[in-house]
């Protein structure tokens, strides 16, 4: 009880944000849009060829008071990046005007991204660069760094999570239930307003059963377009940080 | 309605309340045991960190003791607290529920914490030392780890919490004990052994105006 109250006004001021669109995440207009776009799409392509999630965000800043270390664990572990069961996931996050970067490895990748490895990456690769203002190549030089350690440990689908969740492929049984379930909505609706005329809606003319909540319940709505999912990986705090 | 009938309605009765209560009873009962595997498995992974931040030191200690006359007593203190750390852990399966063997553990893995961040610290006077690449590796290795002790902690709070939440909630606390569940030990929030040593950011780099 007196831990709950402890904890959360902690986590009250931490904002964890939303899961990205793409593999690549420039939300502080670091990189030249052009390198971007190329690097989403060899991220991308890493997944489709060794299922190998790996997701670069760049903030303007931390939203949390917590260390980097700490809160960008629970970053990535909420976006579930890399495959369930797998968890072949790693983030490379930076924080622009904070000058820090982190890089979080989930559990299924440690071994190819030790902790040293990913500190030799950042010391040797990125920061060198950041410092002399070539923030585009520091985080080219990153990402390249990062898929050439992972790729050939696991094996792709030749698809991206994004691919078989915008592609609208959903199974037969999928649809049934979903006509079912509608079917069934409409019927009680009707059968509702027939018997009782109007209390199948709510006192402030409400309705109970609202149309609008129905549109929003797919997975894969909201997604248009992006390259990444995330795939329900986890993390255990692996991987290395620095500052420039 | 003769008294037959009668009886056989009360007897019907209560055959349905006994069904009603035995589910709710294995319903909580499986809930129970579901929570108590899972801070068993976080307890698992606890141990799995910690077991790796001990097989980081004898690494640790030989590359550090090649350094020119190294501080020795630094290297005793972690040399005894890895040692004792190996004494405390040794029996396993499934998490402690006896808080005094709790205490044990959790001292003998904060002195070694301690042991250490003190080392790091000393080391930093060693720049012949601390400029090699396999001290610098050893470095990551140690934050990394020390992160991942963090986090496999609070996710072992978190499971022991759910369960003795679990365990003190209604129906639950009535027949837990009769099946042997006991409220279980947690770490303490904040020992400071569980923060990375050493991980100092340059905050001064805040000045330099290297703007995007």
């Amino acid at each position: 009880m007196l831990g709950l109250w402890l904890v959360v006004p902690l986590r009250a001021a931490e904002v964890i944000p939303a899961a990205p669109r793409d593999h690549f995440n420039d939300y502080a207009g670091l990189v030249s849009a052009g390198t971007a776009q190329v690097l989403d799409a060899e991220l991308t392509q890493l997944e489709r060829d060794s299922s190998n999630q790996i997701v670069v965000a760049i903030y303007p800043h931390m939203t949390s008071e917590s260390s980097i270390e700490d809160y960008t664990v629970r970053v990535a572990q909420a976006w579930g990046v890399g495959q369930k069961g797998k968890k072949n996931g790693a983030v490379l996050f930076i924080f622009s005007t904070d000058h820090k970067l982190y890089i979080q490895v989930g559990y299924g990748l440690e071994g190819v991204l030790p902790d040293a490895l990913c500190k030799q990456i950042i010391a040797n690769e990125i920061t060198p660069r950041f410092r002399t203002g070539d923030y585009t190549g520091g985080v080219q030089a990153g990402v390249h760094a990062l898929i050439a350690a992972t790729r050939g440990e696991y094996h792709g689908t030749g698809q991206t999570v994004a691919d078989g969740r915008t592609g609208g492929q959903s199974s037969p049984l999928q649809t049934m239930v979903i006509i079912f379930v509608f079917g069934v909505l409409f019927f009680v609706r009707w059968a509702a307003s027939r018997n009782r005329g109007s209390s199948v809606y709510g006192r402030n003319g409400r309705t109970i059963f609202p149309g609008g909540g129905w549109s929003g319940g797919g997975s894969s709505s909201g997604r248009g377009g992006g390259s990444f999912s995330g795939g329900g990986g986890s993390f255990g705090g692996g991987g290395a940080g620095g500052s420039w | 309605m003769s008294i037959g009938k009668i009886l056989l309605v009360i007897v019907g009765i209560l055959a349905v309340l006994a069904v009603i209560i035995g589910l709710s009873i294995s319903g909580v009962y499986n809930r129970l045991i579901t929570l108590q595997q899972g801070t068993d498995a976080a307890w698992a992974q606890v141990e799995n960190v910690y077991q790796r931040r001990a097989d980081l030191v004898p690494n640790l200690v030989n590359t550090v003791s090649g350094a020119a006359n190294f501080e020795k007593s630094t290297l005793t203190e972690i040399t005894e607290a890895r040692a004792s750390v190996g004494r405390v852990s040794a029996p396993s399966g499934g998490a402690p529920t006896d808080p005094a063997k709790f205490a044990e553990f959790e001292k003998a893995q904060a002195q070694l914490g301690g042991a250490l961040s003190r080392l790091l610290v000393v080391s930093e006077r060693y720049p012949n030392l601390t400029a090699t690449a396999g001290f610098r590796d050893l470095q990551a290795q140690l934050e990394g780890t020390e992160n991942r002790i963090s986090v496999e902690r609070g996710r072992f709070n978190e499971a022991v919490q759910a369960y003795n939440t679990a365990l003190k909630s209604f129906p639950a606390v009535i027949f837990a004990g009769m099946f042997g569940h006991t409220a279980r030990p947690y770490f303490t929030a904040t020992a400071g052994s569980d923060k990375p040593p050493a991980v100092q950011f340059d905050f001064g780099a805040k000045t330099v105006p290297a703007k995007p």
